[in-house]
C-alpha cells in the first residue's frame, strides 16, 4: 500500500457533467485532484478547464485530445487520457447519469489510474435503467419506501407538524412560512399531481405512522381536485380513529364539491392557507 | 408567449383521464381546442373534439399549431418528438417524471427545428381572458400588464390568485416546470416579456436547485429596467434532499434560496418574503 502511494506522480480530476439550465454538457478536468473541485474552482478558476458540448454532438476525439493536451499530455499518456475521457462520456450516455467524476486520476509510473469515482444518476430513468432502480431501492428509508411505492414526494424532518401538500413550491413555501412562525414540521410531503383517492389515503397513513401533534394538509387543486382528496380524508378519519388533529385548505378545482363533503361529514376545511395556519397554532397551543 | 386566443389547440393523450378532464376546462376557458391525438383511438370524439390516430393527420385535418401533451412519462418523448417533426409551434408538456436525457434530445430536435417547448412537468400557460392552455385553476386572475414566470405549479396559483384578488391583472401566466432540463427556461421567459410591450412588471417564482435564477439576475441587470417581484420558496429546506421537483435540490452552496435572493436583490428586484405579499410588493411599483 505504501509503496503504491509513493508511486504517485500526480492526481489529476476529471468529470463530465450536465449543465442543466444551459442543456448541455462539460467535460471538466484539473491538474488539481485529489481534493474538492468545489474549492479548487473557488480558490483557483485558472487551474480548471472546461469544454461544453451538446447531446447529440457528444465527446469526441477531438474534444478530448484537446483536453488532453490542456493537462499537459502527449504520446502514450494523451492516447490513454482520450480512452479514458471517452468512456466517461460512453457511461455518461448509457446510465443516463447528470454526473460521472473520476477524482482523482493519478498517474504513476505505470500510466493512468482511476482511484474514486462519482455518479448522478436520474431516478426518472428507474423504468429503463436497472442500476437507478436498485440504488434507489437500497438508500430509501422505510417511510420513504412506502413513499416512492404510492409514487408521492417524502422527505423526513425532525419537527412534530406533519405536512401533506400538493406541489413541489407550494409545499416549500409551507414549509417556509411554518418555520418563519417557530414551527416544525415533521416532513416535507408533495401527494403529486392528480393524486387519486389512494394515494391522498396512503399519504395520510405515512403521516400518521411519523405520529405528528398535528397535521395540516394544504391542497390547490389544479390537476389535483379537490373533491378527491376530500374522500380521501373523511375515509383515512374513519378507519384511524386516534388521528392527530388535522387542519385542512382546500382551494382550486372541485373545492365547493370537497369542502361540502368534509362538511356533511363534520370537518371543517378553510380556503386560505394563512387561516388554517393560525388554527393549526391555536390547536398545538391547547 | 408564441400562442394567442386563436392558436388552435392539439391535445396528444385526450382520450386519457387526465387528458379529458382538462380538454373540459380548456373548452370552457374559451381555448380553441380542434383536435385529440391518441394512437389507436382515431374516430372517436372527445367532448365534441374530433381525435386522430397520428400529429400529421390532425394537422392536415385541423391546421392545429399548438400543443398540450398529457401522455405518460414513457411515451412523452415519442409525443413530443412527434408534435416537433410534425410541425407544431409550440408544445407544453405537463407530464411529471419525463428522463432528463429525453427532455435533452427533445430540446436539441426542437431547436433544430425551430419550435418551442414549455414543460415538463407544469402546469402550462394561460393568456387569462383569452386562451388557457395547462392545468391550471381557471379562475385565478383577468387580463393586465403583469407578466408571472414561475418553476412551480400549485405555488404560483397562491400567488397568481393573490395577484388577482388584489385586482392586478396579468398579461400572461407561463409554468416553466420543475424539472432539471426544461424547454423554456426562466431566463427565456423573462427575455420574452422584457420585451413585450403589454407586460408592465414581472413576477418570478423561483425555488431551490439549479441556478436559472441567477442567470435570470444576470440577464436582467445586463439588458433590462423594467421592475420585477419575486418570490423564492425552500429557505428552510435542507441540503442534498430533492424536495419534491426533480431539480430542487441544494448542492453544497449552490442552489440555496439565500444565493437566488440575494442575485435578484442585487440587480433591483423586490423580494417577497410570503407568497401572500407579492400583490402589495407589485402595487407599491405599478
Amino acid at each position: 500500500m505504501i509503496e503504491e502511494l509513493v508511486d504517485i506522480k500526480h492526481e489529476y480530476y476529471v468529470s463530465v457533467a450536465l449543465d442543466v439550465s444551459e442543456r448541455k454538457f462539460y467535460l471538466i478536468a484539473s491538474i488539481k485532484g485529489g481534493i474538492d473541485i468545489e474549492e479548487v474552482s473557488k480558490k483557483s478558476p485558472e487551474d480548471i478547464f472546461k469544454i461544453s458540448f451538446s447531446y447529440s454532438q457528444g465527446l469526441t476525439d477531438e474534444i478530448a485530445q484537446e483536453m488532453a493536451h490542456k493537462l499537459g499530455f502527449n504520446d502514450k499518456l494523451e492516447v490513454s487520457t482520450v480512452e479514458i475521457l471517452k468512456k466517461l462520456w460512453k457511461v455518461t450516455k448509457d446510465l443516463e447519469a447528470q454526473l460521472v467524476e473520476i477524482n482523482p486520476l493519478i498517474l504513476t509510473p505505470s500510466g493512468l489510474i482511476a482511484v474514486d469515482a462519482k455518479m448522478i444518476l436520474d431516478d426518472d430513468s428507474a423504468f429503463r435503467q436497472p442500476i437507478v432502480r436498485d440504488l434507489k431501492i437500497k438508500k430509501e428509508t422505510e417511510l420513504e419506501k412506502i413513499a416512492n411505492e404510492a409514487g408521492f414526494s417524502f422527505v423526513e424532518l425532525d419537527g412534530d407538524i406533519g405536512i401533506l401538500a400538493n406541489g413541489a413550491g407550494l409545499t416549500m413555501a409551507l414549509l417556509d412560512v411554518l418555520s418563519s412562525m417557530g414551527l416544525k414540521p415533521a416532513n416535507f410531503l408533495d401527494v403529486g399531481g392528480g393524486a387519486s383517492k389512494e394515494r391522498v389515503y396512503k399519504a395520510l397513513e405515512l403521516l400518521f405512522k411519523l405520529k405528528p401533534n398535528g397535521i395540516l394538509i394544504n391542497i390547490f387543486g389544479g390537476i389535483t381536485r379537490c373533491d378527491v382528496v376530500a374522500k380521501a380524508i373523511i375515509q383515512a378519519l374513519e378507519d384511524f380513529k386516534n388521528a392527530p388533529p388535522i387542519i385542512i385548505r382546500l382551494t382550486g378545482t372541485n373545492d365547493k364539491e370537497g369542502i361540502e363533503l368534509l362538511k356533511n361529514d363534520g370537518i371543517n376545511a378553510y380556503q386560505e392557507v394563512m387561516e388554517a395556519v393560525n388554527k393549526l397554532k391555536e390547536v398545538l397551543n391547547e | 408567449m408564441y400562442i394567442n386566443e386563436n392558436s388552435k389547440v392539439v391535445v396528444q393523450g385526450i382520450t386519457g383521464k387526465q387528458g379529458t378532464f382538462h380538454t373540459k376546462l380548456m373548452l370552457d376557458y374559451g381555448t380553441k381546442i380542434v383536435a385529440g391525438v391518441t394512437p389507436d383511438k382515431g374516430g372517436l370524439e372527445v367532448h365534441k373534439v374530433p381525435v386522430f390516430n397520428t400529429m400529421k393527420e390532425a394537422i392536415k385535418e385541423t391546421d392545429c399549431d399548438t400543443s398540450i401533451v398529457f401522455v405518460p412519462a414513457k411515451f412523452t418523448y415519442g409525443a413530443v418528438k412527434e408534435s416537433i417533426l410534425a410541425g407544431i409551434n409550440m408544445t407544453v408538456i405537463i407530464t411529471e417524471d419525463v428522463p432528463v436525457f429525453d427532455m435533452l434530445r427533445l430540446f436539441e430536435l426542437s431547436r433544430r427545428k425551430n419550435t418551442h417547448l414549455i414543460g415538463p412537468n407544469c402546469p402550462g400557460m394561460m393568456i387569462p381572458d383569452k386562451i388557457k392552455l395547462g392545468i391550471m385553476p381557471a379562475d385565478l386572475c383577468h387580463f393586465g400588464n403583469v407578466a408571472i414566470i414561475s418553476k412551480s405549479g400549485t405555488l404560483s396559483y397562491e400567488i397568481t390568485k393573490a395577484i388577482g384578488n388584489a385586482d392586478i391583472g396579468v398579461s400572461a401566466y407561463i409554468g416553466i416546470g420543475g424539472d432539471p432540463v426544461r424547454g423554456i427556461t426562466m431566463k427565456e421567459a423573462t427575455q420574452y416579456y422584457v420585451e413585450d410591450e403589454q407586460t408592465k412588471l414581472i413576477v418570478l417564482i423561483g425555488e431551490i436547485g439549479s441556478d436559472e435564477e441567477e442567470k435570470t439576475a444576470k440577464y436582467l441587470s445586463d439588458q433590462s429596467d423594467k421592475p420585477v417581484v419575486a418570490y423564492i420558496a425552500g429557505k428552510s429546506a435542507p441540503e442534498g434532499k430533492r424536495m419534491g421537483h426533480a431539480g430542487a435540490i441544494i448542492s453544497g452552496d449552490v442552489g440555496t434560496a439565500e444565493g437566488k435572493i440575494k442575485a435578484l436583490k442585487n440587480v433591483g428586484a423586490r423580494i417577497a418574503f410570503t407568497p401572500w405579499e407579492v400583490p402589495k410588493l407589485i402595487k407599491e411599483v405599478l
